[in-house]
């Protein structure tokens, strides 16, 4: 059910992105920084459905609150002359590929349980049938 | 369904919409800007653009005074030429003044023979005229009209008329002369031995006048040499 209402959202998302109006090149960047920070946080709530630990709430106000904040900081950077927007891209995409790095892992282990699973049921009936 | 479920999920969508909502427009942006266009250039970008363009300026602005420089240098030329050919102008002014190729006029005097019943002008009166009248300085001479030059001539025609520089003049013989009026005059009315006594003495009819605007008018011939050659 929640994978159906991604993908609507993904594809009603993709169809008002292409016909809505081109915004200021300049402020391209501040989005840019915007869009990291929201996928940081939709990976961290994939790790948190995985941990079964996931809340709403802190969810949504991660994906809003990080992407506000990002393009806060990186607005305060180019008033301070300083490349804060580095510093945001650092942290978020680390943590992205934290996130990838737990969410490969739970299904790797995932899918070698099953392997291994599998083989002791094939060996408990081979052991059946040597029986039989 | 539980109601709790419903929400995570509507939320879900709307989160992703916007999501991929920011990403396309980004996607779009980026793709449809050309980043050399100025309105697009960032801060610093534009800032080293300015400062090329200072830097440019400045160049052109030095290259600007440098041909200034120039151009005052060949005005400078320009004029030390043209007061190099003014002073040749005039120079060549006095020439011809002197040589009587150009009219002239100044103060001087006026004197005129004519022929009586008993006594005609000759020549030879003339030419003892022109001849005292350069004796006393006189500048400018003419004769019914014809300048004096260097090469003018005064010739009798079978006796019966004057001619000269080849022109036919007739009584009254009208001599103009430019000069000092003073010296002009005393040269020439000295007592007893001077021109007009002596050719009063004679008989004729001679008469002299000073006045201070003459009016001599060039010598109307070719000045022409053929054989003379400048010495080198």
């Amino acid at each position: 059910m929640i994978i159906i209402a991604i993908v609507i959202g993904c594809v009603l998302g993709a169809l008002i992105g292409i016909n809505v109006p081109n915004i200021s090149y300049t402020y391209s960047g501040y989005l840019a920084i915007a869009i990291v920070a929201a996928l940081d946080s939709v990976f961290g709530g994939i790790t948190s459905v995985l941990k079964g630990n996931f809340d709403l709430k802190i969810f949504i106000s991660g994906f809003f609150g990080n992407a506000i904040l990002s393009i806060l900081l990186t607005w305060l950077g180019v008033k301070l002359n300083v490349d804060i927007y580095l510093a945001a891209i650092v942290v978020f995409v680390g943590r992205m590929f934290t996130n990838l790095a737990i969410i490969r892992r739970y299904y790797i282990d995932k899918w070698s349980k099953k392997v291994i699973k599998e083989d002791t049921k094939n060996e408990n009936k081979k052991k059946t049938m040597g029986e039989g | 369904m539980k109601k709790g479920q419903v929400t995570i999920t509507i939320t879900i969508g709307i989160v992703f919409f916007i999501l991929t909502a920011v990403i396309f427009i980004q996607f779009k942006t980026i793709n449809q800007t050309d980043i050399t266009s100025l309105e697009n250039m960032r801060e610093d970008e534009l800032r080293t653009e300015i400062s090329n363009f200072k830097q440019k300026v400045e160049e052109v602005s030095k290259e600007i005074s440098d041909t200034d420089d120039k151009i005052e240098e060949y005005q400078e030329a320009i004029n030390s030429n043209r007061e190099a050919s003014n002073i040749l102008a005039k120079e060549l002014e006095q020439q011809n003044n002197i040589l009587g190729k150009n009219d002239v006029k100044g103060s001087g005097v006026i004197i005129t023979l004519t022929d009586t019943q008993a006594q005609k002008i000759t020549p030879e009166d003339l030419r003892e005229l022109l001849n005292e009248l350069k004796t006393d300085g006189a500048e400018a001479i003419s004769i019914n009209g014809q300048r004096i030059v260097y090469d003018s001539y005064i010739v009798d025609i079978g006796g019966t008329f004057i001619s000269v520089n080849g022109e036919r003049i007739v009584s009254p013989y009208e001599v103009k002369a430019i000069g000092n009026p003073t010296y002009l005059e005393s040269g020439l009315s000295k007592k007893q031995y001077g021109y007009i006594d002596t050719k009063l003495e004679e008989g004729k009819d001679v008469s002299l006048k000073r006045e201070n605007n003459i009016l001599i008018n060039k010598y109307n011939g070719d000045l022409n040499m053929e054989y003379v050659k400048e010495v080198e």
